[in-house]
C-alpha cells in the first residue's frame, strides 16, 4: 500500500470564486500593534460582505441607506420586519459579521456594535431570454450586487443635527469673506 | 426677420393638433392668447380679418385625426439624458427612502420580536406546529374525509385523564407533555 495520497487536478480548484479575495475582505487582515497604557482605547472593526447577491444594487442601496449608522439590534429589528428580499440576505450578513465578531475579532459584547459603513456594489450582469406572445421575445438582465458591512464595537454615534438655514447663512456670509482679490498688494 | 417671414408667405409645416404653432408668433399679439397669427406679413394693426380665413384653413387642416405615422412623431420623448446627479436627487429623495419602523416591540412570551398590531412569528410558528400534530392524530382517528363526529374534541397529553366535564366529547392524545402556553380547562 502506497502511503502517498493523490490528489486529482480537480479537487484543489474547485471554485476560484472562493479563493478570489476582494479588497474588503482582505480589510480584516490587518493587524495593529498592540496599543500603549496611555493610548485612547481603538474600537474593534470587523469587515464583511456577501458577494453576488440575486437582486438589484439600487433596490438594496434603500436598504443599506436605512442601517447605516444604527446599532446591530436596531438594524436587525428594521430588518426583519422590512418586506424587501435583500432584508432577509443583509440580516443573515449581519448575524454572520456579529459572530465573528464575538468569535474572532475580541468583541466582548455582541450588542455592542454599531454600522459604521453600509454599502452596495454591481455584481456581474447576465442576460437571459424572456418570451412573449407570437414568437417575440425581449432580454431580460439578471443583476446581481454585492453587500459590504464594517461593524465597529461601541454604541452608536449620536445622529447629526439636521442643518439650519442659520447655519447655511453663516458658511455663505464665511465664504463671501475668504474672497480676495488676486494680484493685489 | 423670422424664419416664418423667410419661406415666402407659406405658412408653416409644423402644426401640432390642436392647430397652434409650435413657437408663437408675437408680431400680432401684443400680450393677448396664444392663439398665433400666420400671416407672414408684418404686423397689422387689425388682426382679425386677416388671420380668419388662413386660421380656419389651418385648423381645418390639422382637425383631422392625424395618421398612425405623423402620430409617432408627436411621441413623448425625453429632450435630453438625465444626469447622474438629477437621477439620485430622484431616487434619493426623502419620500422613497424606507421609513424607520417605530412599532417593534418585544414578545413577553417568547422574547422574539413582533410588530405592536400583530400576533409573534415565533409564537404563531410553535402554535401552528402543534396544531398540525393534532389534526395528524384527528385524521388517524377519524380515517378519512367526512367523518367528523357531531360532539366536541378534547385534547389530552401524556398522563392527563378526562375529567368529569369531558364525559360526551371526543379523546384526542399526544404522546408528549403537554405545552406550557396550553391551558387545560
Amino acid at each position: 500500500l502506497t502511503s502517498g495520497r493523490v490528489f486529482p487536478l480537480s479537487c484543489i480548484h474547485t471554485s476560484a470564486s472562493l479563493e478570489k479575495f476582494g479588497k474588503w475582505e482582505k480589510k480584516n487582515r490587518i493587524v495593529y500593534p498592540p496599543q500603549l497604557p496611555g493610548e485612547p482605547r481603538r474600537p474593534a472593526e470587523i469587515y464583511h460582505c456577501r458577494r453576488e447577491i440575486k437582486y438589484s444594487k439600487d433596490k438594496m442601496w434603500y436598504l443599506a441607506k436605512l442601517i447605516k449608522g444604527m446599532s446591530i439590534d436596531q438594524a436587525l429589528a428594521q430588518l426583519e420586519f422590512s418586506d424587501k428580499k435583500g432584508a432577509k440576505v443583509i440580516k443573515e450578513v449581519l448575524l454572520e459579521a456579529q459572530e465573528m465578531a464575538v468569535r474572532k475579532h475580541n468583541v466582548e459584547f455582541k450588542s455592542n456594535l454599531h454600522i459604521a459603513e453600509s454599502l452596495t456594489g454591481r455584481g456581474h450582469y447576465t442576460k437571459q431570454i424572456r418570451y412573449h406572445g407570437k414568437g417575440m421575445f425581449g432580454i431580460m438582465k439578471l443583476s446581481r450586487c454585492h453587500y459590504f458591512v464594517k461593524l465597529v464595537e461601541g454604541p452608536p454615534p449620536p445622529p447629526e443635527p439636521p442643518k439650519t438655514g442659520f447655519d447655511q447663512a453663516k458658511e455663505y456670509v464665511q465664504q463671501l469673506r475668504n474672497r480676495t482679490i488676486t494680484h493685489s498688494l | 426677420m423670422s424664419h416664418y417671414e423667410q419661406r415666402e408667405g407659406k405658412p408653416p409645416v409644423k402644426t401640432s393638433p390642436k392647430g397652434f404653432t409650435t413657437s408663437p408668433r408675437y408680431c400680432c399679439n401684443k400680450g393677448r392668447s396664444p392663439v398665433t397669427c400666420l400671416s407672414p406679413g408684418p404686423a397689422l394693426a387689425v388682426q382679425a380679418p386677416v388671420v380668419l380665413p388662413e386660421a380656419a384653413e389651418d385648423a381645418g387642416e390639422s382637425g383631422e385625426v392625424p395618421s398612425f405615422l405623423e402620430s409617432v412623431l408627436w411621441m413623448a420623448a425625453p429632450k435630453k439624458r438625465r444626469s447622474i446627479e438629477v437621477n439620485r436627487c430622484r431616487r434619493r429623495d426623502h419620500r422613497k427612502l424606507i421609513k424607520v419602523k417605530r412599532n417593534i416591540d418585544v414578545c413577553p412570551e417568547c422574547g422574539h420580536l413582533k410588530l405592536k398590531h400583530a400576533l409573534c412569528g415565533y409564537c404563531y410558528a410553535k402554535v401552528k406546529a402543534e396544531t398540525q400534530q393534532i389534526r395528524r392524530e384527528i385524521q388517524k382517528k377519524e380515517g378519512g374525509p367526512f367523518k367528523a363526529p357531531t360532539v366536541e374534541t378534547v385534547v389530552l397529553y401524556d398522563g392527563e385523564q378526562p375529567t368529569e366535564k369531558d364525559e360526551g366529547k371526543r379523546i384526542i392524545e399526544r404522546a408528549r407533555k403537554r405545552p406550557s402556553w396550553f391551558i387545560q380547562n
